[in-house]
C-alpha cells in the first residue's frame, strides 16, 4: 500500500494556507515560506477580507463571481476545523454614496450582474437607517447586497498556523524557493523529494511569470469604540471601492487603494487622508478611533486581472487572485488539488 | 469640401484623431485591446500615482508595448512647482519632450486651474517642452496660451469623468473660429461617441478620452464605437454641413403651388 503522498506548499499566505489546510490529513506537507509565520507582507495578512461576490461582478467575469459565491460556503467548514474561532459574518454589505457621488452609484447599480438569484436590494433612507442605525440620516439612498460577507483575515492567519502547527505539518521560514520553469518528477525542494508542489508563492513566482505584476493597495486599521457597525460599509468612491470593515472589538479595517504601482512602501499622506476621511464621513465616531496599524502591500495580478491555476507535471501552480483572495481561494484551490490530490 | 489635413502636433502629424487615455480599465489586458480597437495613434500616460518610477515600470512597459507615441500627463497635480517637476520626470522616463499639462485648481470637479495654468505652460515652454495644456474652454484663456507659443490647446468639454459631453458648444465653436490654424484637441467630459462625433463636426481636430471607454460595461466595443463617431465627424466637418435655417424648406417642390409660394 502506497503512503500518503509528501507535498511541498511553496508561501504561506492566503492561498498556502488554504492549500495545507485541505491536505494536511491525505499528504505529509512541508511549508517553505519567504518570511516568518505571519507572511505579514502577503496580501492575506493586509486585506479587508470581504466577501463580495455580487459587487465584484462590477469588475470581473460571472464566472469568477460564481467562484465567488461557492466559496463563501465553504470557508465556514473550514475555519469549523480551527481551535481559536475566527470571525465569519455573512450580514450583507450596505453601499453608499455621498451626494456628489450618486452617478458612481447608479452607474455601480447598473453593472451588477444577475448572479444564481442573488440581487441587490434598493435601499431608501428608513431602510439604511434600520441596517444601520448609526448612520441615520446621513446617506438617503444606497444598495444592500444581502448575499456578502467578511471575515478577520488576522485571526485567520494566526489560527490556521496555531492548527497546522499542532499537526504533522513542517515549517521552514525564512526559507526562499525559487522554482524551474520546467521542474524535474519527483520534484526536488531543497534538496528533498516531493510527490506534489504546490507553489503559491504570490509575487515570490514573479521571476518565473513574465505577466504577473503587483497593484499596491493600501488599507488602515482603527480600533472605533464610538463605532457600532453591523456589516461592512462600501463608500462609493471614483478611483476604487472603500470599504469600512467592522472586525470583533471594535476593530475597523478600512481600504483599500488601488494603485498600479510595484511600490510597497509606506502608504502615502494622500491615500491616508483618504481613507480615513472616507471613514469621517461615513460615521463622525471614527474621530477618536486609535490608528491601529497603517499598511501597504501588493496585491498579485496577471495582465487580465483573472487568477491563474496552472498543471505542469505535479507542479499546480495557483496565483494571481488579485484583489479576490478571501473571496475565492477556498474554491480556486480546492478546484486547483482536486486533479491528482484530493 | 473642405481639405483634409492630418492632425499636427508639434510638426509630427497623425491620421487617427481619437487620443486614448490608460486609466481606470478592468485589467491591463483590456486596456490594451481597447488601445487597439480604438485604433488610437497616441495614448495618455499619467506618473502621478505610481509612488516611484522603478515601481511603475511594468504598467508603463505594457503601454510602451502597444507601439502608440505616449502622451505623459501630469494627472493630479495642485500646484506650478508640482507639475513643473512631474513634467521633468516624465521627459526622463517616458523620452519625449510632450507634455499634457493638468493642474488642478479645485478638487472635486478637477477644473484646471487658468491663472497657474498660464506660468507653468510659460516655464515648460522656455525649458524646452512641447506643451498640450488641459484647459477649460474660455476664449480669453485659449489666445494667451497660443500667445505663448502653445501649438495645441485642449479645452474641456465638461468636467473629467462626467461623461456629460461639450456643455458649452457656444464656447468651444468660438475658439475654434477665432484660433483657425491652432491644433484644438476636446479633453475630458465626453461620455458618448455622439459628443466625440460633435467635436469634430465643429471643427475640432481630435478627441482624448478616458473614462468614456475604461468605464463602459464593455471597454473594447465602446472604443470601437468611438472610433467610428470620430471618423463620422470629422468626414462631417470636410464634407461642410448645411446652414441651419429657422423656417422649413420642402426637399422637393409642390405641385399645385404658385412658384413664388415654394
Amino acid at each position: 500500500m502506497m503512503g500518503k503522498p509528501k507535498v511541498a506548499i511553496l508561501g504561506f499566505g492566503l492561498v498556502g494556507r488554504v492549500a495545507a489546510l485541505m491536505l494536511h490529513e491525505k499528504c505529509h506537507v512541508s511549508v517553505y515560506e519567504a518570511s516568518d509565520e505571519h507572511a505579514s507582507s502577503s496580501a492575506g495578512a493586509l486585506a479587508a477580507a470581504m466577501l463580495a461576490p455580487l459587487a465584484e461582478s462590477v469588475i470581473c467575469e460571472t464566472d469568477l463571481a460564481e467562484l465567488g459565491l461557492k466559496s463563501m460556503a465553504m470557508w465556514p467548514s473550514l475555519l469549523a476545523k480551527l481551535p481559536e474561532p475566527v470571525f465569519f459574518q455573512q450580514m450583507g454589505t450596505l453601499i453608499v454614496a455621498h451626494a456628489q457621488d450618486k452617478g458612481d452609484l447608479n452607474s455601480f447599480s447598473q453593472r451588477l450582474k444577475p448572479l444564481k438569484g442573488q440581487e441587490a436590494q434598493v435601499l431608501n433612507s428608513a431602510y439604511i437607517n434600520e441596517l444601520e442605525p448609526e448612520l441615520a440620516g446621513r446617506f438617503h439612498q444606497g444598495l444592500y447586497l444581502p448575499c456578502e460577507g467578511q471575515l478577520d483575515n488576522l485571526a485567520f492567519y494566526r489560527s490556521s498556523f496555531a492548527y497546522l502547527q499542532k499537526s504533522d505539518v513542517q515549517f521552514n521560514f525564512n526559507h526562499q524557493i525559487e522554482l524551474l520553469t520546467t521542474p524535474s518528477e519527483p520534484v526536488l525542494i531543497d534538496g528533498q523529494q516531493f510527490d506534489w508542489v504546490i507553489d503559491c508563492r504570490g509575487l515570490g513566482a514573479q521571476n518565473e511569470s513574465a505577466d504577473l505584476r503587483g497593484v499596491r493597495g493600501e488599507v488602515a486599521r482603527v480600533h472605533a469604540p464610538e463605532v457600532e457597525l453591523n456589516r461592512p460599509v462600501r463608500l462609493m468612491h471614483p478611483r476604487y471601492p472603500i470599504y469600512i470593515a467592522p472586525k470583533p472589538n471594535n476593530e475597523f479595517v478600512i481600504g483599500a487603494t488601488e494603485i498600479e504601482s510595484q511600490d510597497n512602501g509606506p502608504i502615502t499622506v494622500r491615500s491616508t487622508l483618504e481613507l480615513l476621511s472616507a471613514a469621517y464621513t461615513v460615521h463622525s465616531g471614527f474621530s477618536e478611533a486609535r490608528v491601529i496599524a497603517i499598511n501597504a502591500g501588493l496585491r498579485p495580478a496577471f495582465s487580465d486581472n483573472r487568477p491563474r491555476v496552472e498543471h505542469c507535471g505535479n507542479v499546480i501552480r495557483i496565483n494571481g487572485l488579485y484583489r479576490h483572495g478571501y473571496l475565492l481561494a477556498p474554491a480556486l484551490v480546492s478546484e486547483a488539488l482536486s486533479k491528482g490530490l484530493l | 469640401m473642405r481639405e483634409n489635413t492630418p492632425l499636427t502636433i508639434y510638426g509630427e502629424t497623425f491620421s487617427n484623431r481619437l487620443l486614448i487615455g490608460s486609466a481606470l480599465y478592468p485589467s491591463p489586458k483590456i486596456m490594451q485591446e481597447s488601445i487597439v480597437a480604438a485604433g488610437s495613434e497616441i495614448v495618455t500616460v499619467s506618473l502621478r500615482r505610481q509612488n516611484s518610477v522603478a515601481a511603475g515600470e511594468d504598467f508603463w512597459q505594457l503601454i510602451k508595448d502597444t507601439g502608440l507615441t505616449v502622451l505623459p500627463n501630469t494627472a493630479g497635480c495642485h500646484s506650478v512647482k508640482e507639475v513643473v517637476t512631474l513634467a521633468k520626470m516624465c521627459r526622463e522616463v517616458f523620452v519625449t519632450d510632450w507634455i499634457k499639462l493638468e493642474l488642478i485648481g479645485d478638487e472635486y470637479n478637477l477644473q484646471p486651474d487658468p491663472i497657474a495654468l498660464l506660468e507653468a505652460t510659460e516655464i515648460l515652454l522656455n525649458d524646452g517642452f512641447k506643451v498640450l495644456p488641459y484647459c477649460t474652454d474660455d476664449l480669453v484663456l485659449c489666445q494667451r496660451l497660443a500667445a505663448l507659443g502653445c501649438e495645441v490647446l485642449m479645452p474641456w468639454g465638461a468636467p473629467i469623468g462626467t461623461g456629460k459631453g461639450l456643455l458649452n458648444p457656444y464656447n468651444l465653436k468660438t475658439i475654434r473660429e477665432r484660433l483657425p490654424d491652432m491644433t484644438l484637441i476636446v479633453d475630458a467630459g465626453l461620455g458618448l461617441p455622439s459628443h466625440a462625433c460633435q467635436a469634430l463636426e465643429m471643427g475640432y481636430d481630435a478627441v482624448l478620452l478616458n473614462s468614456a471607454i475604461a468605464g463602459a460595461g464593455c471597454p473594447v466595443s465602446m472604443a470601437k464605437a468611438f472610433s467610428h463617431a470620430v471618423s463620422a465627424g470629422r468626414s462631417a466637418y470636410l464634407a461642410q454641413a448645411m446652414p441651419e435655417k429657422e423656417v422649413a424648406a420642402p426637399s422637393t417642390p409642390t405641385m399645385g403651388m404658385p412658384f413664388w409660394h415654394q
